[in-house]
């Protein structure tokens, strides 16, 4: 009942209480606009460069295809995290849970990078390899923060939820995801946090993201294009999390 | 000795304590009674100066508290409080040198003071000692927070609500234990409770407050007899008073002597002890419906009678 | 030890189903002639052929059958064929290698196909398994461990792993790759030491100044959100700038690439986690703890220093662990700026597309997480014992 009452309060009343969010999407979206023609300024940074604004791609698409790079893996990630957390914690699939919740848990050390890296041999250069990787690093958190949720549920809950005569199915939807939901959105959080920082990463196996061109600063030595790419980035991560934190403070 | 003298404590503009005076005298417990937010607490903690207070004095052995260094004062005086506050890294041992090891003891000296506190409250040294205080029960932690408290042979003793979380029965345990340390030691004990039972079975002298303000103070019996107003009567318990008296008074008070004639017709009547309270007594008689009981002394010999209609003289 | 017979350990089955296979399904090996060409690769049939293929089967079907009907004995003996089986890897790999790469091209190389990478993981799986249905002791365990390591390492010491595509790349650049490790601890450690010092210093201010709270943690949370390519690029820029104007700055190595903005962004990311565990663990201490501690008269140090400090330890020790943990990851993006490390093997791998070579950046990567990881998780544990009993 609450949380809907929150999301209604979003449309209506309050959407000043989404400042934050708001205010790093403008700075982003200025950002595009405003970038492609402050040669003057980048020119002061990168002063021997030929070129200081990063051209090969215009800025927009590149948001647009780090967006659905990390939109697609943590879709899937979504899914299949929450899908797996559910199962094992039902009582036909109980006897997977110990493994799965080592797993996720003990994933979590390895660092985004390695896992990128480690896909290459795998699965090979491209977009569809560093969705692979974004999705099976982006598993770990929400698994395990669904986890978390399910078994943290009352137990008195679930046994009343019973006695009224609820069904299997009917429990999940209507009390355990419900009551969960919360400890899964920061999971899904910390995941697409993570992602968009490593499909960054991701330009150096060949998805087109915003990496690009920071790694061809990097490759040229040309400041500029390095600044561009970092300030997107930033902005790009900033919106989203704050939109998180917003969103999850209704909950 | 400690003697408050018009002692007042404000919190922003609140007064949590209002010009309470109040002195106890040494080997004097002295037990502080009032519902929660009344003030007492934050009395006894102005006393060690975990509290500083607003306004008045507070002296101890005639010498003002703030005449000393608060930590000085602080090893000077026992405290025990309700969740024992043991440290949970240290084990029962090393608790219980806290105070003796800040004022710079020996190591021998502290380990045999250790010792003799365990053995005094009962607890086995060798099984004890070495226990970290998550492996304790409510009332086995109580007993190493008193041992704490004691541990640098203070004449002060300050206790707050320490047997508050305890279930019943182990509370009862620790009263008993508390009033024999207490007749061997004899310290100036300021005790805590927002329980008017618990208070009327240790004090020496009562002292109810409500609202920052001491309502009355006296003996147990005085505040039976004599509750100042309505408020010390609620906490009393209202009707219940009479149990409480009696609860309060020893068979050995009202009992007859033996008449030798008598002894072998009477041999059959129900025991109550000598030391045993009226109210037991009372409770015998309702169960046994019987109107008289033999008492006897501790070593089970009959010793008198305590008749029914002797509950209802007024005790000598 | 009970021998009652319990319902089929399910979780065994499956991933022996999945390892049957793999097995024989995927390539468990390729063979290149030299490092750019692609290899060709082999499966278990093409390798020791039918009759060895089933052979090697066996152990696989003995754990799916002692699964089937588990009691206490039969896990512990699918324990003892795990390890073997884990044992005997780099050995299978050492016979591959002498049968099937030419001993006289020294460029030839082997390397370890997708079938053996999936049968490792599905093994360890199975021991993760073994790990919670057995109440295995801690010696027992290590003993296991130091059987499969030792195994491992008697196999690369006797040469003979030295054809594989990844010795190679190692045999290559061993100094290079000593070099790396060496350079990655050393910024990890030093970006984890200044982090905790600084995140100390600021953990006890925020404590003293409340009012700081809420914008201290802000802007750290800020910084924990920008993703670590962006920041060492937003880094860059200003540090070459005071490089081209201070020479001194230059000289001492501070500039746009290199190991400052990567030291830079290391602490920047690191104060977050580590300011708000210890100023959480120092909050969190229980105030009745404190409260007595003080009615005993101990002074503000001693209450600090004997009481806090000691109890907020564990959480501190997560603190320092997670933040060496993202330490390590975000390193190995630093090579990127020029900072060096192991990550410089990683992403010089991918520009070659010489995935070995990516391999020999990642996996020491790997295993300096899981060692941190361990190793702290040990010693909070050692510090939390008998305060928490359970």
């Amino acid at each position: 009942m609450k949380r809907q009452a929150g999301v209604m309060r979003i449309g209506v009343s309050s959407l000043w209480a989404w400042w934050v969010p708001l205010a790093w999407l403008v700075a982003l979206l200025a950002m595009i606009q405003i970038m492609p023609d402050g040669e003057d300024i980048f020119r002061q940074i990168a002063p021997d460069n030929r070129s200081v604004i990063y051209r090969r791609d215009d800025f927009l698409t590149l948001v647009a295809n780090h967006m659905a790079i990390v939109g697609v893996a943590s879709l899937v990630a979504i899914t299949a995290g929450v899908g797996a957390a559910v199962v094992v914690t039902r009582s036909w699939g109980r006897d997977f849970l110990p493994l799965v919740a080592q797993l996720a848990s003990m994933g979590q050390t390895f660092p985004p990078v390695a896992v990128l890296a480690l896909s290459v041999p795998m699965l090979g250069f491209g977009t569809e390899p560093t969705i692979m990787a974004l999705v099976l690093y982006g598993l770990l958190p929400i698994v395990r923060n669904t986890l978390v949720g399910l078994q943290g549920i009352d137990a008195d809950v679930l046994e009343a939820a019973r006695g009224m005569g609820m069904s299997a199915i009917q429990i999940l939807w209507q009390v355990e995801l419900p009551l969960a939901f919360k400890v899964i959105v920061a999971g899904i959080r910390t995941s697409v946090t993570i992602n968009i920082a490593t499909a960054a990463i991701g330009s150096t196996i060949g998805a087109k993201t915003l990496g690009d061109p920071i790694i061809a600063g990097i490759i040229n030595g040309n400041t500029a294009y390095i600044l561009q790419g970092a300030i997107l980035i930033a902005l790009l991560a900033l919106c989203v999390d704050s939109s998180f934190e917003r969103f999850s403070r209704l909950l | 000795m400690i003697e408050l003298r018009e002692v007042s404590k404000l919190f922003g503009r609140e007064h949590a304590v209002d010009g309470i005076s109040l002195t106890v005298a040494s080997g004097e417990l002295c037990v502080l009674v009032g519902t929660s937010g009344c003030g007492k607490s934050t009395t006894l903690r102005m006393i060690n100066r975990l509290i500083e207070h607003s306004a008045g004095q507070i002296l101890i052995d005639g010498q003002q508290i703030r005449s000393f260094n608060g930590q000085v004062l602080r090893r000077r005086m026992g405290y025990a409080i309700q969740s024992t506050g043991l440290f949970p890294h240290w084990s029962v041992a090393r608790n219980i040198g806290l105070v003796p090891r800040l004022l710079k003891w020996t190591p021998a000296r502290i380990e045999e003071r250790v010792t003799e506190l365990m053995e005094l409250l009962g607890l086995e040294p060798a099984t004890f000692a070495d226990k970290m205080p998550a492996q304790l029960s409510g009332g086995q932690a109580q007993r190493v927070g008193v041992a704490r408290a004691l541990a640098a042979d203070p004449d002060i003793l300050l206790m707050d609500e320490p047997f508050g979380a305890l279930d019943p029965i182990t509370r009862e345990t620790l009263q008993d234990e508390l009033l024999r340390l207490q007749s061997r030691l004899r310290k100036t004990i300021v005790f805590v409770t927002h329980d008017m039972d618990e208070a009327l079975k240790l004090a020496d002298r009562i002292v109810v407050m409500n609202q920052g303000r001491i309502v009355q103070q006296g003996t147990p019996q005085t505040l039976l007899h004599e509750p100042a107003d309505e408020f010390v009567e609620s906490l009393l318990g209202g009707a219940d008073r009479g149990l409480k008296q009696a609860g309060l008074t020893r068979v050995a008070t009202l009992m007859q002597p033996l008449d030798p004639a008598q002894a072998k017709a009477k041999a059959d009547l129900p025991t109550v002890g000598v030391d045993d309270s009226l109210r037991l007594a009372l409770s015998l008689m309702l169960w046994h419906r019987c109107e008289s009981l033999m008492v006897t002394s501790e070593d089970g010999q009959p010793v008198g009678t305590l008749a029914f209609h002797d509950l209802l003289r007024t005790a000598p | 030890m009970s021998d009652a017979k319990q319902p089929a350990n399910r979780v065994i089955i499956a991933m022996i189903l999945l390892a049957l296979p793999a097995l024989h399904g995927l390539a468990l090996t390729s063979v290149q002639p030299n490092r750019i060409v692609p290899g060709d690769a082999y499966r278990l049939m093409e390798i020791v052929g039918l009759g060895g293929a089933l052979l090697l089967s066996l152990p696989f079907v003995a754990v799916l059958w002692l699964a089937w009907r588990p009691s206490e004995k039969r896990m512990r003996v699918i324990f003892v064929i795990n390890i073997a089986l884990l044992m005997a890897l780099p050995w299978a790999l050492a016979l591959f290698c002498m049968s099937f790469v030419d001993a006289d091209q020294p460029y030839a190389r082997a390397g370890v196909g997708p079938g053996i990478w999936t049968l490792l993981f599905l093994l360890l799986l199975i021991l993760i398994e073994l790990r919670t249905r057995l109440q295995l002791s801690k010696g027992l365990q290590n003993m296991a461990a130091a059987l499969v390591v030792g195994s491992l390492s008697l196999a690369l010491i006797s040469g003979w792993l030295e054809p594989l595509a990844l010795a190679r790349e190692y045999a290559g650049r061993r100094e290079q790759f000593a070099a790396a490790v060496l350079y990655h601890l050393m910024l990890v450690g030093a970006a984890v030491a200044l982090s905790l010092v600084i995140g100390f210093l600021l953990a006890l201010l925020i404590r003293r100044l409340t009012r700081l709270q809420t914008p201290a943690f802000s802007v750290l949370s800020i910084i924990q959100t920008i993703p670590s390519l962006a920041l060492f690029g937003l880094l860059l820029a200003p540090l070459a700038w005071l490089a081209a104007r201070y020479p001194l700055l230059a000289d001492l190595g501070v500039k746009g690439i290199g190991w400052a903005p990567a030291l830079i962004a290391l602490v920047g990311y690191s104060l977050l986690p580590m300011t708000r565990n210890t100023f959480v663990a120092l909050e969190e201490v229980p105030p009745d703890v404190i409260e007595s501690a003080r009615g005993m008269g101990m002074s503000p140090w001693q209450v600090f220093s004997q009481v806090r400090l000691p109890l907020a330890l564990p959480v501190l020790l997560e603190g320092i662990r997670i933040t060496a943990i993202q330490a390590i990851g975000l390193a190995a993006v630093a090579a990127l700026i020029g900072a060096g490390g192991l990550g410089t093997f990683i992403f010089q791998g991918l520009g070659q597309a010489a995935m070995d070579l990516v391999v020999l950046g990642a996996l020491p990567i790997l295993i300096m997480a899981l060692i941190v990881d361990a190793g702290f998780s040990a010693l909070a544990a050692y510090f939390r014992r008998g305060v928490v009993h359970d």
